[in-house]
């Protein structure tokens, strides 16, 4: 008896220590996706395998957190989604990647319950006032580690500066101190929802996608308009460099989602054919049903993006 | 691996049992190294640099009291309300008794970030409890006493279920006795009962110790800042990558040594033939 139940054991052991790719043995394509467009993503993803018939994983997460995955745990996922488009050239290239699309954009809000305090008041004009009202309390993602975290303060300078109201900056500030913040920008949402947090600073698409109201703000703070690019990059924010000591100094730029194939993927050709279906006129559609901005012209950035990638881009 | 021992003198199965002496030493050799070689690599890959920082690193000396202080009061309050919980699941037999132990083994099964967003539904400010509490001065999220919480609910399961097993073990006929003699029920309790199991009750102490530092869903859930270590491990990694993360888990893993050592060897040893 003992034999037989000991055999497999060893078996499942020995066969438990000889993996070091990520889950993607099963030959499905990984897709590592930021958290804040999962949601889009899944869709697009779900639909490509059902035309295909080829397995899908995804694995949700912050930018940073997973450009570490890649750099730091050698983990190769299938396509990277990223909601910081600066991540690539910073943590990715040439490394791990020699370019990237970019596809989507989204913009700073601030979203709310119906539980939230003064919920039948707020909007986009007043929203500075009712946040400082007594008893509010807003919720944010951490600076250091989510780009939500810094473009929370940069929209928050941007505000300062839009509505000529000096100190609104530091006033802002005081009303999410470090106990009102958590990691991301998605693990707010819960929090929100339980009533611990009346409002909290979140993207457009992950307030649609989580059915939330949301405050939109002036197209001016918000980094939603590309238009705007010079106007945001008057804003500046520190936060922590290569280590916790150091700090680095972010500059206001519009939201802009990328994606790329990583040079290693281990299933490149299934990679390729699921981009190409994303950055098609079909695959933007899906994004857009799915509450994602979806740019009418893709961007490619950098050298050696696949053919049918570059082709893709370039259809009507 | 004393009952393999003991019926391998009999001249028939001898070979077999030999092979399965054999094959169960190689699958418990194999089972250790998977469980210690990890945490070997971290403290090798980051032992040093970690206890260098416990001098250099404010933030991350306060993240390992902050973890100490949370998981000891934590254990305190598993101890004084499981204690009883558990015996009385070990001792009486009462309607829904199946239920109960059923519904305390729960938490285990809940996803931590679930386990974080429950409690906060009940002792958040969005709830009566919570209301009551922050009127009293007590701010759950985002305070020691979020970490606290989370801690609980996710260890006292452990707890009270090896407890109810060390009660068991006693046998009910000591506490026979000593009532026969005189002594109230909660004497014998104390002089009787808690004794002999105090050994599993020590054990079942240092897994919820255990089980309490190591958290990290519920917490962050609750209680972002101030930081315990298993968040700072988490923050470094994502915000700074590997070298700056191995020192954290690392030195955690090696202080989280001294006190689980400390509390296996100082357990009396009055209890040995009752659940050795």
């Amino acid at each position: 008896m003992r034999v037989r139940f000991v055999l497999p054991a060893v078996l499942a052991v020995a066969a438990s220590c000889g993996r070091s790719t990520p889950a993607s043995g099963s030959g499905a394509i990984v897709v590592y996706t930021a958290a804040s467009v999962a949601i889009p993503i899944r869709a697009a993803l779900d639909t490509f395998a059902a035309h295909q018939h080829v397995a899908v994983q995804q694995e949700n997460g912050g930018s940073l957190d997973i450009a570490r995955k890649l750099t730091e745990l050698h983990e190769i996922p299938d396509v990277v989604v990223l909601a910081d488009y600066d991540v690539f050239p910073k943590l990715l290239m040439p490394g791990q990647t020699t370019w990237y699309a970019e596809f989507a954009r989204n913009r700073m809000v601030l979203a709310f319950t119906n539980t939230s305090k003064f919920a039948s008041q707020v909007d986009s004009v007043n929203w500075p006032q009712i946040l400082q009202r007594p008893g509010v309390q807003v919720g944010r993602a951490n600076p250091d580690l989510d780009p939500n975290g810094y473009r929370t303060l940069l929209t928050m300078q941007l505000a300062e500066r839009y509505y000529e109201q000096p100190g609104l900056y530091d006033k802002l500030m005081k009303l999410s101190p470090a106990k009102n913040m958590r990691p991301r920008e998605a693990d707010l949402v819960g929090v929100l929802q339980a009533g611990e947090f009346d409002y909290i600073w979140s993207y457009e698409s992950l307030a649609r996608a989580t059915k939330l109201r949301y405050v939109t703000l002036p197209s001016a703070i918000d980094l939603g308009t590309p238009a705007d690019t010079d106007l945001y990059a008057q804003a500046t924010v520190k936060v922590a460099g290569k280590t916790p000591k150091d700090t680095l100094t972010i500059k206001g730029e519009p939201i802009v989602y990328a994606l790329s194939i990583p040079t290693r993927a281990p299933h490149p050709a299934a990679a390729r054919a699921f981009v190409s279906f994303l950055l098609s006129r079909e695959g933007r559609s899906l994004l857009r049903a799915n509450k994602l901005d979806a740019l009418d012209t893709p961007v490619i950035i950098g050298r050696g993006a696949p053919a049918s990638v570059r082709a893709a881009v370039s259809a009507p | 691996m004393e009952p393999v021992a003991r019926t391998s003198f009999a001249p028939r199965s001898f070979a077999a049992h030999r092979t399965a002496s054999i094959l169960a030493g190689l699958c418990g050799s194999i089972f250790l190294l998977f469980l210690v070689a990890p945490i070997a690599r971290l403290v090798a890959g980051g032992g040093t640099s970690g206890v260098a920082e416990l001098f250099t690193d404010a933030e991350l000396r306060g993240a390992l009291w902050l973890t100490a202080v949370t998981a000891t009061v934590a254990m305190a309050a598993g101890a004084l309300g499981g204690t009883p919980l558990a015996y009385l699941l070990a001792r009486r037999a009462f309607r829904g008794k199946a239920v109960v132990a059923a519904v305390l083994d729960l938490p285990l099964l809940i996803p931590h970030p679930v386990a974080g967003i429950a409690l906060l539904l009940i002792l958040g400010r969005g709830s009566a409890v919570g209301r009551a509490l922050l009127h009293a001065g007590i701010q759950v999220a985002g305070s020691p006493v979020g970490i606290v919480c989370a801690m609980v609910f996710v260890s006292a399961p452990l707890y009270i279920s090896a407890a109810r097993e060390a009660f068991a073990r006693v046998d009910t006929r000591y506490e026979s006795v000593a009532r026969t003699l005189g002594d109230p029920a909660w004497r014998a309790f104390r002089r009787v009962t808690l004794p002999l199991s105090m050994r599993g009750l020590i054990a079942a102490l240092v897994v919820m110790w255990a089980r309490a530092v190591s958290e990290f869903g519920a917490i962050v859930i609750l209680t972002y800042n101030p930081k315990v270590a298993s968040v700072l491990a988490y923050d470094r990694f994502t915000g700074f990558g590997l070298t700056e993360a191995l020192p954290v888990a690392a030195v955690l893993s090696i202080l989280a040594l001294v006190p689980l050592i400390a509390l296996r060897a100082l357990r009396p040893d009055r209890g040995a033939g009752m659940d050795g």
